[in-house]
């Protein structure tokens, strides 16, 4: 390939796009993780209870709302 | 010119063209993604469904195996959309 090819704005939107999505996609891994500890105790079932859904779902929210605490706090 | 296409065109001597850099780049972070999904699921049920391995894997722990990728799938189903969704 063309080294001028690989600075093609086409290109960098592209590997910005993917980066991003890359770094959405570890963010859920991480919090399926750990919210999964905190919230699946027992031995997995047919389906989730709605007390693990809902723990799972309130999990993920808290998680960021904590996330923004944590940034305003870092900035004070 | 066919993007797909690696043969050169005239005027040009790329073997590759950035269409397949990307696309080749799209293939292998899904393969990325999918591995490490992949060892996250497999931890996760070992831990579950595992507890005192046996000289073979019982009924009961094949179906809990089963049962734990499959919940596990759906756990991450409504983490994404609980992180998509913010109420507040």
């Amino acid at each position: 390939m063309d080294s001028s090819a690989l600075n093609s704005p086409e290109l960098q939107r592209f590997l910005n796009q993917e980066k991003e999505k890359a770094m959405v996609s570890e963010m859920i891994g991480k919090l399926t993780s750990a919210c999964w500890d905190k919230c699946i105790t027992g031995t997995p079932g047919s389906k989730f209870s709605s007390s693990e859904s809902t723990c799972l779902a309130n999990c993920a929210q808290r998680y960021m709302d904590m996330s923004l605490i944590i940034m305003k706090r870092l900035q004070q | 010119m066919d993007p797909f296409s690696s043969s050169s065109s005239a005027g040009s001597s790329s073997k590759f063209s950035p269409d397949d850099l990307m696309d080749q780049l799209k293939t292998q972070l899904a393969q990325a993604y999918a591995e490490e999904f992949l060892e996250t699921v497999r931890g996760k049920c070992f831990d579950k469904c595992i507890t005192k391995p046996g000289s073979s894997l019982s009924g009961s722990e094949g179906s809990c195996i089963s049962r734990c990728v499959e919940r596990y799938i759906e756990a991450t189903g409504i983490v994404s959309r609980a992180l998509f969704n913010q109420p507040r």
